[in-house]
């Protein structure tokens, strides 16, 4: 009988077993992602930062020093405009633009669609290399696998010092960490070596590069990390 | 802004809907979640996006969000002592100060199951 009114009517409740990950879905994106750069040998980097801390100028160099080597292909995740993906196209590299509407994070369905738009701007020539630059945000990228090789993580010295131990998630989930505009160090109180060490504490496998677009100190360790990993 | 846990709500009432026609429920009473200590999910936005999000869907609007925290618990790799801790930032061992840890419990993020009347 229904305790509510006293129909005849009976409740029956079942409970269904789930036990999976919240983020299953974008994980299973995400490794439909990985299939199909591996598939294509595609390697793939996805930058996280803070807004500002220097992803799309690092891109705009590393296409003019890289384009003549290797097919290039850049995704753009921004919450508005168009303006990163257009620096990009300046220096002669197919880019497209995923603006997420709102959302603080890419996620791996909004990848696998840019890949196709990439695809399609390559007109069947093949890529090499592939950049993902997420959104400028150090909390919720870090939640998102996208299917990346590589995960990079930035900071700029002007942001100060305690990025790693503020965001460890970012540090922790991340195999490269690059200290962009290293040329204003003298004007900083930015301790280069306790920043090194709070990350590695974090993230013992953490590969960090010091470096400068400017003045280009350090940017030719860069550009070979990306040649060694492209053999 | 859509933050993250927005995200995850509105993937969890996609499965939730998924789930509830997949058994012909009539709605769903409730889901269980269990979210780590470090997990990086906040528990009260997350609770706040559901609340938000499930009204959209009649099959999940009545659903009680129930979330078990996890604790953070590593086992220290030099002297195999294990603790319990309330930072997530920088463990250290308080037996013998090793930063060498292992994660024993803390970074859950999973749905356990799901209530429905059918």
């Amino acid at each position: 009988m229904c305790d509510t009114c006293g129909c005849e009517h009976t409740k029956e409740i079942k409970t269904v077993e789930i036990n999976q990950n919240l983020l299953k879905a974008n994980e299973d994106a995400a490794s439909h992602n990985r299939e199909h750069f591996d598939s294509n040998g595609i390697f793939t980097l996805n930058l996280i930062s803070s807004p500002g801390s220097g992803k799309t100028t690092l891109l705009e160099k590393t296409a003019e020093a890289l384009k003549d080597e290797f097919s290039l292909g850049v995704l753009e995740g921004d919450i508005e405009t168009d303006l990163d993906a257009e620096r990009i196209r300046k220096k002669g590299v197919p880019a497209v633009q995923l603006t997420t509407g709102g959302a603080c994070h890419l996620d791996s369905a909004l990848i696998h669609k840019g890949m196709h738009e990439l695809e399609h701007q390559l007109n069947g020539k093949k890529m090499d290399l592939l950049f993902i630059e997420n959104v400028g945000n150090l909390v919720c990228p870090s939640f998102f696998n996208l299917g990346e090789h590589i995960r990079v993580v930035l900071v700029s010295v002007p942001e100060g010092p305690d990025k790693p131990i503020k965001y460890p998630k970012a540090f922790k989930t991340s195999h490269v960490f690059i200290i962009t505009k290293s040329d204003l160090l003298p004007y900083f109180d930015f301790d280069i070596e306790k920043v090194k060490k709070d990350a590695l504490s974090l993230n013992p496998e953490l590969k960090i590069f010091v470096i400068s677009a400017t003045t280009g100190d350090g940017m030719g360790e860069w550009f070979d990390f990306l040649r060694n990993n492209l053999k | 802004m859509r933050v993250h846990e927005v995200s995850i709500a509105l993937g969890m009432v996609d499965e939730l809907a998924r789930i509830a026609n997949e058994n012909n429920a009539k709605y769903i009473i409730a889901v269980n979640l269990r979210i780590g200590r470090s997990s990086g999910i906040v528990i009260d936005s997350l609770k706040f996006a559901f609340d938000a999000i499930k009204l959209e869907n009649p099959l999940i609007s009545s659903a009680e969000i129930l979330i078990e925290e996890v604790p953070l618990k590593y086992e220290c790799n030099e002297c195999n002592e294990s603790f319990q801790i309330e930072s997530i930032h920088f463990p250290a061992c308080p037996h013998c100060k090793s930063y060498s840890l292992k994660l024993l419990s803390g970074d859950e993020m999973d749905i356990l199951n799901v209530e429905l009347e059918v």
